[in-house]
Order: C-alpha cells, then structure tokens, then sequence
C-alpha cells in the first residue's frame, strides 16, 4: 500500500516532467534531446530566484518559466524550423547541442555539486490512513494533473489550439489559410521550456538536481511519453503514472541499486514491444 | 579521384604516413608521442561513429557502450586470463562486435529520434548494470598489474596502427558494394530498397564493424588509464565526443572525422584547464555547423578551394561542379 501510494505520487511528479516532452513530439514532431536540460536549468532558474528573493518556490516558478519560454522561442523559430526542413537528423543534432551547452553553462556557473530548492514542505510529510505521503511530490502530482488538463483545453477548446493542431496535421495547408507555423512552432516549444521550468522546480523540491542529470530525466519522460502514446497529453498522464509504479515497485524487488538498469530497460522494452504506446494504434515507429 | 591511380593514393598515402610517423615516434618526446596516442584514439572514435552515424544515417547515442565493452574485456582478460595485449585488443573489439549485432537487430526495427533513444538508453541501463556487477567489482576501480601495461611509445603505435587500420577500413567499406548500398539506403530508402537493397542486411555488418572499431579503441583507453570503472569506461562523453568530432568534421565524409578530431583535439589542448569551457565551445560549433553548413569544416573547406580554384581560371573537374550533395566515398 505504502509503495502503491509512493509509486502513484512519484507518477504525478513524472507528469509534469513528461508533458513538454510530449508536446514537442505531438506537435511539430520532433524529439527535443535537451528536454532533460529544460528541466534543470528551469530548476536552477528557480533557485537562483528564490535566493534572491526569498519568495516561495512555487510562485517563483513562474518567472523562471517565462525566461525559459523566452530562451526557447528564438532557438525553435531561427534554429530548429529551418533545419527540420532540410533533413530529419539536423534536429536532433541541434537539440543534442542545446544539450550540451546547457550542461556545460550550469557547470561552468554552478559546478557539479547537487542543488535543492528548499521550502518549508519539501521535506514535510504527513499520514493518510497510516500511509505517509511527502507534500512535495503531492504538490506536484495536483500540479501535474491540472497542466493536464489545461493543457488539453488549450490544445482543443481554443482558436490557438486550433491553430497548432492545424500547424502540426498538415503545415503547408496551415500555411495557405494564413497560419503562421514558424511562429506557432516557436510559441508551442516556448510553452513546453515553460512547462519543463515549473517541472524542474517540483523535481528540486523532491530531489536534488546537478548539471549532469537533464540525461536521466530525459529518458525517464522519454519513456513516460511512449508508455502513454506518441503525444497524446493524456497519455502523458497515465504513463507516468505506470511508470512511477514500475520504477517504486521494481525497485522494492530488486533493490534499489537497480533503479536505473528498470527505468532504462523498461524504455528500451516498451519501444521494442509497442513503440506506439500501450493504448495507441499500430503505427510504423 | 576515382581509378586505380586514385585508389592507389587513397589507400597508400595515409599508409605511407603512418610507416613514417611509427619510426618517428622513437625519437621524438614521450609527451608528445602520449598527445599523439589521444589524438589517434579520439580519431577511431569519431571515424567509428561515422559509419553508423554518418554512412549510414543511424544516429546511435550507444557508442559509449562499445568503448565501456572494449575496456572491460581487456581489463578482465590481461587480469584473469593473463593473455598477452595483442590478443586482448582484437578479442575486446570481438566481444564489442557480438555485442553489437545482438543490439542491432532490436534497435534496427526503431528509427530516427528513437533509436537515438532507444541506444542511449541500452548504453545507461548497461551502466547502471555494470555499476552493481561483482564481477568486475561493481562500481570500483578495476586496475592493471602495472606490469601488464605496455609504455608509452608502444602504446602510441598500436594505436597509430589501430587509426590506419579504422581509415583503410572506411575507405575499404566505401570501395565496396556494401558502402554503396548503405549510402543509397541513407539517402533515398524506398528507391534503395525497391533497387533490392536490405536495410537490416546492409546495415548490421557495417554496425559490427563499427562496434569491434569502437571496441578496440576502448581497450587502448583501458590500458592507457590502467584502470577501468563503470562511470569512466562506460562514459557518454565518449558518445559526445564521436557525435561532435564528426559534424563538426563532416558528418558521413570519409576525411571529416579525422578533420574533426584535429580540430576538437588542438581546442581541448589550448583549453587543458577549462574541459567545460572547450566542450561549450565545441558545442555551439556543432549547432552553427548544423545551421549554416550542413557538410561541416570539410565541406567548407572544400568551397572554399574551389572558389580559390575558379577566381584563378581553373574549371576544377567537371564531374564534380554540379554535385550538390557529398558523395562519401569519392573525395
């Protein structure tokens, strides 16, 4: 029961991490290999503000997610568009750059040691029917569930949703009704480096992030995105959810030591098995 | 340069240049022959990569597997089995080889961004596994009898010879059939496949040859750093490294990756105490690369040479003018 509710919450925290991911992919149908860095950097991003300013986390997550936002739009509009058209390796080489700029940026400005950000309820827990539940991956699991669900009622309740749906289905025809795709391209990779700032925060206020493990987190919302199906919002959802049971029950068995070779295998698994996701249709990966 | 001329120089000069260099190496500085060694190994690497990733247009993020492979073979056999080097070398790019086709089939049903993914992935569960295996004493360091490392100047010639023999290697696949399907794979796959070409056929050889190459450049890292652990054999900076080296050097050119690794090499030398710094640099190289000029520092320079060419009234050779993109194998 208490691994149930362990593995549920750290599915929730997985949620939030995932959804930029998932969106990215689901939308202009590209892997953004810096996904992971989007979320540490949010994560130092928000640390450097709650230094300064002392505010709670939370709140100062919101700045930092429109810095990254501002970051992300340029590097999508006058790098990542033009290069997708010329060949579908060029992005994925880009991303891998960004990657490592990032990586190196953080480490040249912060060094290598692990960083936290600190609130009075990161690490607070308390007990429901005798099963303790940490605040903080709690916080993030009602985060996670509300991005969700905002996210998807931007996506298909909105004339800007409709918009992006109508830039990632068919560009070129997007393009002749006068939609502008570079710039709705540029506009969904800004909200997704949003959405990975406030991520990183909740990852921060649960664990400790260090300039090297955007790599892991990568991976891991890498394979909460193909456990869910290929950007689908609400998928992102239900695989992190499974994926938050897989890695706290597996880890039980095994021993926690192996945490990494579960998730890990567990991803190159689930792209062999059903590259589509568990609930999607068949499709050519 | 195509014929036997051609083929000829293609084949004999770098052979010519490693003889050389090999008698050289005696008389000059150790500290320099050392340099030379990381030069070479580096240069394995990426011309390594580059069949895979750059041939063969299979963007692997696993190389660092093979490497982390290669090094524990050989650490485990000089220790348990006390073979001698020139054994181990060969047999740690075998182990790699194996280990290599057994992934590609998997991986090779996945494309793209995902088998980018999915290598990644394999490389760090392997990791992770290695991190806990007692065999190889888990996550501790796994050293060298000091008398089974070789010195310095032997080591700088095995890999002298490792780095020919990677070059003659690509140049050899290049030559062949094989090259010529993987290329018409990279470049138009339906075409290719309708003209009876196999993609997994194609590409499983060339990714096990890219894997025994990679191996045996692990083992030379093992044996020069004396000691193995997970976190440095199995590191994805060698991963990084072969990526960065062959775009910033031409990706899928058979030249580019040895450019790329003079280059990134000469860069790490003049930044020796800033690593972050160098691989910031290299980094921002590889995305204006991408952006800007797709056919990487050989592809510039060989604009620019014609240019240079054309402005003092010399055509250049007529079958090349109009070509628009690389042909990997005739440079």
């Amino acid at each position: 029961m208490d691994l149930l509710v362990q593995g549920l919450l750290l599915g929730g925290l997985y949620t939030t991490t995932a959804l930029g991911l998932s969106l990215v992919f689901g939308v202009i149908k590209m892997v953004n290999l810096a996904h992971g860095e989007f979320l540490v950097v949010g994560a130092y991003l928000t640390s450097i503000l709650v230094a300064l300013f002392g505010l709670d986390p939370l709140l100062l997550s919101i700045p930092a997610a429109l810095a990254l936002a501002a970051i992300a739009y340029p590097l999508q509009r006058y790098v990542l568009s033009p290069v997708m058209q010329r060949s579908g390796e060029a992005p994925i080489i880009v991303t891998f750059g960004v990657a490592i700029v990032a990586q190196t940026l953080l480490l040249l400005s912060f060094g290598s040691s692990p960083r936290t950000v600190n609130a009075p309820y990161a690490t607070m827990q308390f007990e429901v029917f005798g099963v303790p539940v940490r605040t903080s991956l709690l916080i993030a699991t009602v985060i996670g569930v509300l991005l969700v669900f905002v996210l998807h009622y931007m996506l298909y309740k909105t004339p800007f949703g409709r918009r992006v749906r109508a830039a990632s289905t068919d560009p070129e025809a997007a393009g002749f009704v006068g939609i502008d795709t570079k710039h709705t391209y540029a506009l969904v990779l800004s909200i997704a480096a949003g959405i990975s700032a406030i991520g990183g925060t909740l990852i921060a206020l649960s664990f400790a992030v260090s300039p090297e493990s955007g790599t892991g987190w990568l991976l891991r919302a890498f394979t909460v995105v193909i456990i869910g199906g290929l950007g689908s919002i609400r998928g992102a959802l239900v695989g992190a959810l499974i994926l938050g049971l897989v890695e706290t029950f597996g880890s039980a068995w095994f021993g926690p030591q192996y945490r990494d070779v579960i998730v890990f295998g567990g991803l190159v698994l689930m792209l062999l098995i059903r590259p589509s996701g568990l609930f999607g249709k068949a499709v050519r990966a | 340069m195509n014929g036997i001329t051609g083929r000829a120089l293609r084949y004999g000069v770098p052979t010519v240049v490693a003889v050389v260099l090999y008698f050289v190496a005696s008389e000059v500085r150790l500290s320099l022959v050392t340099q030379f060694t990381s030069l070479a190994l580096l240069a394995v690497l990426a011309m390594a990569w580059n069949l895979v990733g750059g041939f063969g247009a299979q963007f692997s993020l696993g190389h660092a597997l093979f490497v982390g492979a290669g090094g524990y073979t050989t650490v485990v056999l000089l220790d348990r089995a006390s073979l001698p080097l020139f054994l181990c070398i060969p047999l740690a790019g075998l182990v790699a080889a194996i280990l290599g086709v057994v992934l590609a089939y998997p991986m090779l049903r996945l494309r793209g961004p995902y088998f980018a993914i999915g290598t990644l992935g394999i490389s760090l569960a392997v990791l992770g596994w290695m991190l806990n295996w007692d065999f190889t004493y888990a996550s501790r360091s796994y050293a060298l009898a000091p008398s089974a490392i070789p010195s310095f100047l032997d080591l700088g010639r095995v890999s002298l010879v490792v780095a020919l023999l990677t070059l003659l290697v690509v140049l050899l696949i290049m030559d062949l059939p094989l090259g010529l399907r993987l290329l018409a794979l990279r470049d138009d796959e339906q075409g290719a496949i309708m003209l009876g070409a196999r993609r997994v056929r194609t590409i499983v050889p060339v990714w096990a040859i890219s894997a025994f190459l990679t191996g045996t450049m692990g083992a030379l890292v093992a044996v020069q750093a004396g000691s193995v652990t997970p976190t440095q054999a199995f590191s994805l900076q060698f991963t990084l490294d072969a990526v960065i080296i062959c775009v910033i050097g031409g990706l899928g050119t058979v030249y580019g990756p040895l450019l790329g690794a003079v280059v990134v090499f000469v860069l790490r030398q003049y930044t020796a105490d800033f690593s972050e710094w160098s691989l910031l640099i290299e980094a921002l190289i590889v995305i204006l690369i991408v952006r800007f000029a797709p056919l990487g520092l050989l592809g510039l320079f060989q604009r620019l040479f014609k240019q240079i060419w054309r402005s003092i009234g010399f055509r250049g050779p007529a079958v090349n003018r109009d070509a628009k993109t690389p042909v990997g194998a005739a440079q």
